[in-house]
């Protein structure tokens, strides 16, 4: 081959790729993967707001009681209320012991009666609340029959039935919007799944011709694969970009509205989660791709012609 | 035998049939060795079924009986997975070439390579030598799309030969290029068989193969039959 002794040629080319892009792979595509990666973004922020609620519930709303005392006269309700004090005083892992005065009590039954309309020498039952702490907060049962025990006409509110029914339903709705999460991501794979098969389809003569010059299915595999890991890395990043924003900004709205809506938001270090987004949708593209490839060739290899 | 490496058996062909779906039979029976350092021509007239037979030795196509056994593997038995492998040593110049036309000159003939996984770094100088062998140093980055008929065949020869294949499958190489181009790549091919490379080259034009002094694999009504070289002087095709 030395016949021809001439200087190498310089080669411009060489890195093309060997699958070429078609238009299932290319902007279309990018922007549907980008919409699902901006729906999976808005459910792992409900999912984690969501989470967020319920710990704060369960922090807030559990860690105190109510102490109800009633009675027949007000000369009785006295005399229990203060019974009652005495063992809640008596009680370890109780603090900020409070007995609601009748001023505020009167204020509370303001919305139904009307302003005045109470008269003065009705006996009203005494509240008296208290924090727990949360040892004792595990276990109540010893304070409550304690107070019903030695006194007449009390009875200890934990709000637990309330706050319990809360909690679970915003479990229910956590699970659900992982559940969501989990879907479309599915719904993503399913897609490259797809784009990876009409890709092979369309490029039929070129998977030929580089089984004809010895190329594996799993070199081919790869070829695809690998097209769908920037796709999947770049929709995915934008997608969870725009849910952040969106989320962002729909925080701010409730913050506006006085803190009435419970607030759709997320932390910045639970943001950070949203970055698994793209990791997530841009390696799994690329193994749904490999694999839709590799099963759509399994057996055809051995003769492609 | 198995000890001579000389002698060890590339290709085997026994009571070969091959009928294609439908269509009349296209090989009925053929019988032949090619042995390691041979170099065979393979002529028969358009719709002999040249093409069709050497499909069948790399692995494209599956004989409809008969045992086809390449490197010492029967095709019939070898796993899919072992397919590339095989395929790897043999180097194929397609009668329609098979270029990816996306891709340019250097990069079809740098395929096997890449196939390979080898760095372009140590391909490159080989790729762009045996491009400039055929004369297509100045179109080394063009892709075939823009390339003339004969020009692609110069492409697809130089593709075949990259990897240095242990068998070169060669369907017509010379169809498309003068007779300057075509008597230089058949000394190439004669210089690499000299130096251990099997070849077959599929062709019916007897110019090419008089003179050469290589034995003849005649296919005729689907059966192969091998003769002695032409002599230079003769005028005809071998007797039947
Ligand atoms: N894929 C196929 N399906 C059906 N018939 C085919 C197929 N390929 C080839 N044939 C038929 O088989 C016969 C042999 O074809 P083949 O291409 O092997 O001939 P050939 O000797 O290479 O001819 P040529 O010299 O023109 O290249 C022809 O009659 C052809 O029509
Ligand atoms: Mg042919």
């Amino acid at each position: 081959m030395s016949a021809d002794a001439e200087p190498l040629a310089e080669v411009r080319s060489g890195k093309t790729a060997i699958i070429p892009e078609n238009g299932v792979s290319g902007a279309s595509l990018a922007l549907v993967i980008g919409v699902l990666a901006f729906l999976a973004g808005i459910a792992l922020t409900g999912f984690f707001a969501v989470d967020a609620a319920v710990s704060n519930w369960s922090g807030e709303l559990t860690g105190s009681v109510t102490v109800q005392v009633r009675g027949m006269t007000a000369e009785e309700i006295a005399s229990g209320a203060d019974d009652a004090e005495a063992i809640l005083l008596d009680t370890e892992g109780l603090s900020e012991i409070r007995r609601v005065p009748r001023s505020e009590a009167e204020e509370l039954l303001e919305p139904w009666i009307g302003e005045g309309n109470l008269p003065q020498d009705l006996p009203l039952p005494v509240l008296i609340t208290a924090d727990v702490s949360p040892e004792l907060r595990a276990d109540l049962s010893g304070l409550r029959t304690a107070l019903s025990d030695k006194v007449e006409g009390a009875s200890l509110n934990d709000h637990s039935a309330w706050t319990d029914q809360l909690i679970a339903s915003a479990r229910r709705i956590r699970a659900l919007t992982f559940f969501a999460f989990v879907l479309v991501v599915l719904a993503a794979s399913s897609v490259i799944v797809f784009a990876a098969r009409a890709g092979l389809a369309a490029h039929r003569n070129i998977v030929e011709v580089l089984h004809l010059v010895g190329a594996t299915d799993g070199f081919i595999a790869r070829q695809i694969g690998n097209r769908y890991l920037t796709l999947g890395l770049v929709g995915g990043a934008g997608g969870a970009l725009v849910a952040w924003l969106s989320t962002k900004s729909l925080a701010m709205v409730t913050r506006d509205a006085g803190g009435f809506l419970p607030a759709f938001s997320i932390d910045a270090k639970t943001a950070l989660w949203l970055v698994v987004i793209p990791l997530l949708l841009g390696g799994l593209s690329t193994i749904s791709a490999r694999i839709a490839v590799l099963r759509a060739l399994r057996g055809k290899d051995a003769y492609v012609a | 035998m198995v000890n001579d490496p000389t002698s060890q058996a590339i290709v085997t062909f026994d009571d070969v049939h091959l009928t294609y779906d439908g269509a009349r039979e296209v090989l009925r029976g053929c019988d032949f060795t090619l042995r390691h350092g041979d170099f065979r021509f393979l002529t028969g007239p358009s719709g002999a079924g040249k093409t069709s037979l050497l499909k069948l030795i790399y692995a494209a196509h599956r004989q409809s009986s008969g045992r086809v056994e390449v490197f010492g593997h029967d095709l019939a038995e070898m796993p899919t997975a072992d397919m590339p492998k095989l395929r790897r040593r043999i180097g194929v110049v397609f009668q329609e070439f098979r270029l990816l036309d996306h891709l340019t000159a250097f990069e079809n003939v740098a395929l096997p390579m890449r196939v390979l996984g080898i760095s372009p770094n140590s391909y490159r100088d080989d790729v762009v030598e045996l491009l400039s062998w055929v004369g297509l140093a100045h179109r080394i980055d063009a892709p075939p799309t823009v390339l003339s008929g004969g020009e692609k065949q110069r492409v697809a020869l130089a593709r075949a030969l990259v990897s240095k294949p242990d068998l070169i499958l060669a369907d017509e190489p010379t169809g498309n290029v003068d007779p300057v181009m075509g008597e230089k790549i058949m000394r190439l091919l004669l210089e690499l068989n000299r130096l251990g490379t099997a070849v077959i080259v599929a062709t019916h034009d007897l110019g090419l193969v008089r003179g050469l002094k290589q034995p003849i694999l005649r296919l005729k009504d689907g059966k192969t039959n091998l003769h002695a070289p032409i002599p230079d002087e003769a005028a005809k095709e071998p007797a039947e």
